[in-house]
């Protein structure tokens, strides 16, 4: 099947479902049984995009913003109500088993893997679910377990492995099949910061080495900024920024952060002069400081305060998104699709 | 490969994980192999008691009774041993958030929702159902005639589709009720009852026993075709309606599975 | 055992303080202890409707023996008196047995006992309050079905004899007790075994036949009656049952009320001496 535009294509996407919302105590569940009362929830609004073959993409929102309703309609396990979505020239929800070996979804604390017996035997089955050949699985177990360094983990009952090792022989089980699209819900959720380190530099090392398209969804802004050059924003179901995750940030200018030590006790109206404090307490103090004024602010930090030690930082990302959905940047009415490179 | 070919395949696969996954708890095997003949111990007291009163109730006498318990046995052992722990895994799966990954696959839901655990030990109840048949049809003088034999097989194959529709009907609730977990309990306990020839019930009972939840199609019908006291017409209207009501199961797991991709988030 | 939380400091196994004190700090407790129990059952409906369908043992025994003595009476027993005794049965089985062996073992399994061994109140007054806190439910329950069986076969039961109801009622919380204790003791067997719910099955299936419960113990085998008479299954099911309906006189009832305070008293020494060893081991082993 050939495809013009990219191995993602979706057009005016609209989710709502109805829910079924029942006050609390007795008297409310008895009139719930002969009268139901729903409400329509939109999960995602006219939401349109496109993702070229081999592309990384960071899905990012807030809580409920849509983005795991998003990535489950992608990867067929919903229906959506209106509009139009295209995986690999698929249509998602048909479901069909040649849709369903090209992709491949991974999310972040369940496991597909069966409890009770090695992570080995997983792989056998889904070697013959997804119809593998008996010499390309080996291979690709080989290959997978020296990248993530599992070593013979993969032949220990799952049960007895740690979060991180079943994230690892998971990640294996669901790339056996080669998929050509990754799906990733909040892959790196629980992990300790070296696992998901060692995560983010898999998925990139297997995006470099086999193609693979990769749709992630994550709450760690560090997930974003490490594997995906390309970001799209959804806040309430709607699609709010499109494109190169750096620009975003251009955008959105948030102060910088600066931060220091101090020798000896400061009055708060002292740090005040300089500049908007955000935290001051024992010795340390953190203002944020426009970029534009980061050198005079800095400078006079120097000459009149006790300073031990001073650092300059990018706020954590979460800030820049909370401002982005404040609607401090303005967005336009549609997306501003400025396609970064792929790498 | 051809498409049974596959689903053939598929199956050995799944009977193998369950095969391993058995060998995991091997204590397990012993002690709930005990359990299915201390129960069957309970039930020969239970028979005892009641035909020590009396030589036939309701027309059937010591032997043929032990021939509905013989079938009940057997298909009690299919129930526990591969249709209640695939179904329950279901449950399972929906509560945990994984059902996705099944939905994920290439392969029919339904397929592998219901060979995903099958309960090795259980070949107990077989030997042990197998073993009171063949004391009962000492009892009677005799093994029964082949065309009767076949016709018995062949009522317990639709016997068990029953079964397995009535649990797909039990797991499709899961997917608007999450809290079902109970229901394999009651499906048991109301199994159990399967233990007694159809005709000692009456009325309500009856009814609920042959159309609602047919027991009778399952345990009594295939003992009544092996003692050669099944009429030809009831065993065909049992095999038509045993058929009628796995495809509506099917229909209803369909539309449970439809329910829960359009709805849930 | 899989891994738990870590061990707590102390284990609150009740031994802590004078018994007097732990007594008085349990009474303090208990009324809102069962208050919360009320509202677990209410919002544990579905489950507990689901359970009493369940217990339906007795419904299909009272038709097969309904069917044998169309033709004449069995023994003691007409159409009525098979009636009154199951009915009777599903009604004191449903208001004495409880799910504790379950709760226990998921407990110590899971490691969540460690959660009430923390607090300063020994663990079974607590479960105890959540078991006795259903008992309302159950009540309401049952009382349609006691209706009917006034209706069916008042003329046979105890009410008549004030003494013998006495008797009863005194049986009925005998037979709550000594359940209880009972299903500690098996419970605590979730400290040593791997797999409790072995025991359980095999305590279910012994009690089915041996406490009345499926077939009346006049009607069973003559040795298997003789066995049940003296055991303590006796004491949970047909001594309480039988006096209701009027199979037990006063004074066989008087003689059966000793031998069941003896079981009461031999299951909660044995029952509480299993669950002591067992939280010692459970402590420091981390659960």
């Amino acid at each position: 099947m050939s495809y013009a535009c990219g191995v993602v294509e979706v057009s005016a996407l609209s989710k709502t479902y109805r829910v079924h919302r029942r006050p609390p105590g007795v008297w409310a569940a008895l009139r719930s049984v002969f009268r139901r009362h729903t409400e329509p929830v939109q999960a995602v609004a006219d939401l349109s995009f496109h993702i070229a073959a081999g592309e990384r993409v960071g899905f990012l929102g807030p809580n409920g913003a849509g983005k795991t309703t998003t990535l489950k309609i992608l990867a067929g396990l919903l229906h959506p109500t209106a509009g139009t979505v295209r995986v690999a020239g698929f249509v998602p929800f048909e479901r069909s088993p040649a849709f369903l070996k090209q992709i491949t979804l991974v999310m972040g604390q369940k496991q597909q893997l069966l409890w009770d017996l090695p992570p080995s035997e997983t792989y056998a089955m889904n070697r013959a679910i997804y119809e593998v050949p008996k010499a390309d699985a080996e291979a690709t177990v080989r290959e997978l377990s020296a990248l993530l360094e599992v070593g013979d983990l993969i032949h220990k009952p799952t049960r007895q492995l740690s979060l991180g090792e079943r994230m690892k022989c998971e990640l294996i089980a669901a790339l056996l099949h080669k998929p050509r699209v990754l799906f990733l819900d909040e892959p790196t959720i629980g992990l300790d910061v070296s696992m998901q380190a060692k995560m983010r530099e898999f998925i990139r090392a297997y995006n470099a080495q086999y193609g693979a398209s990769v749709l992630l969804t994550s709450h760690y802004m560090d997930d974003v900024t490490a594997l995906c050059p390309r970001v799209i924003v959804i806040d309430h179901g709607r699609l709010i920024y499109d494109g190169d995750l750096k620009a975003l940030v251009r955008r959105v200018r948030p102060d910088k952060r600066l931060t220091f030590r101090l020798s000896a006790p400061v009055e708060r109206a002292a740090l005040e002069r300089l500049a908007p404090v955000v935290s001051h307490a024992d010795g340390q103090a953190v203002l944020t400081v426009a970029p534009e004024r980061l050198n005079t602010t800095v400078q006079a930090a120097l000459s009149t305060l006790p300073i031990v030690d001073l650092s300059v930082e990018d706020p954590p990302l979460e800030e820049v998104m909370r401002e982005l959905f404040r609607g401090a940047v303005a967005p336009a009415s549609g997306p501003a699709p400025q396609t970064g490179d792929a790498a | 490969m051809s498409v049974v070919a596959r689903y053939a395949r598929l199956v050995t696969v799944q009977l193998r994980m369950s095969a391993v996954t058995a060998m995991q708890y091997r204590s397990d095997f012993l002690i709930k192999g005990a359990m299915s003949f201390l129960w069957l111990g309970v039930t020969m007291v239970v028979l005892v008691s009641v035909f020590q009163q009396r030589a036939t109730v309701r027309g059937w006498t010591f032997p043929e009774a032990l021939v509905v318990v013989g079938c009940f046995t057997l298909m009690k052992g299919i129930l526990e041993g591969a249709v209640s722990p695939s179904l329950t895994s279901v449950v399972e799966h929906v509560r945990k958030g994984t059902l996705d990954f099944l939905l994920l696959k290439p392969v029919d839901a339904q397929f592998l929702v219901s060979t995903a655990r099958i309960e090795p030990w259980r070949v107990m109840d077989l030997v042990g159902g197998v073993v009171l048949l063949g004391y009962a049809f000492h009892r009677l003088g005799g093994p029964p005639a082949p065309h009767r034999l076949a016709a018995a097989l062949a009522l317990m194959a639709v016997g068990v589709m029953v079964l397995y529709a009535l649990w797909i009907l039990v797991v499709s609730a899961a997917f608007w009720v999450v809290k079902v977990d109970n229901l394999s309990y009651l499906f048991g306990s109301l199994f159990d009852a399967g233990r007694w020839p159809i005709s000692v019930f009456r009325g309500v009972l009856w009814f609920a026993f042959t159309f609602v939840f047919p027991l009778a199609l399952m345990t009594s019908y295939p003992a009544m075709a092996l003692l050669g006291r099944l009429s030809l017409a009831t065993a065909l209207a049992g095999a038509v309606g045993g058929l009628a009501f796995a495809s509506l199961a099917r229909l209803i797991w369909r539309r449970a599975l439809g329910f829960y991709t359009s709805a849930s988030s | 055992m899989t891994g738990g939380p870590p061990a707590p400091v102390r284990a609150a196994d009740g031994d802590g303080g004078s018994f007097g004190a732990s007594l008085r700090r349990a009474a303090r407790a208990y009324p809102t202890l069962l208050r919360v129990g009320l509202s677990e059952v209410v919002a544990y409906r579905a489950e507990f409707i689901v359970w009493i369908l369940t217990t339906n043992m007795p419904f299909v025994m009272l038709a097969i023996w309904h069917a044998v003595s169309t033709e004449g009476s069995v023994g003691r027993f007409g159409s009525t008196d098979f009636v009154a005794y199951y009915l009777g049965g599903w009604v004191i089985r449903l208001l004495t047995s409880t799910w504790l062996v379950w709760e226990l073992s998921m407990e110590i399994r899971g490691g969540t006992l460690s959660t009430r061994l923390l607090r300063p109140l020994h663990p079974l007054y607590a479960l105890s309050a959540q078991h006795l806190a259903a008992l309302p439910m159950r009540a309401l329950v049952v009382t349609p079905v006691v209706a009917a069986l006034i209706a069916a076969a008042g003329d046979r039961l105890a009410i008549r004899d004030p003494r013998l109801l006495a008797v009863f009622l005194v049986s009925l919380v005998g037979a709550w007790l000594l359940i209880f204790f009972t299903m500690v003791l098996l419970g605590s067997l979730a400290f040593f075994l791997e797999s409790s719910i072995g025991v359980f099955e095999l305590w279910l299936a012994l009690h089915s036949i041996l406490s009345g419960y499926l077939v009346p113990l006049d009607l069973l085998p003559r040795w298997v009656a003789r066995i049940a008479r003296v055991s303590p299954f006796d004491s949970m099911l047909a001594f309480p049952l039988e006096t209701l309906v009027g199979l037990r006189d006063l004074r066989a009832a008087l003689g059966s009320l000793a031998m069941q305070w003896m079981y009461i008293g031999l299951m909660a020494l044995l029952g509480l001496a299993v669950w002591r060893r067992g939280v010692r081991r459970y402590v420091a082993f981390g659960g």
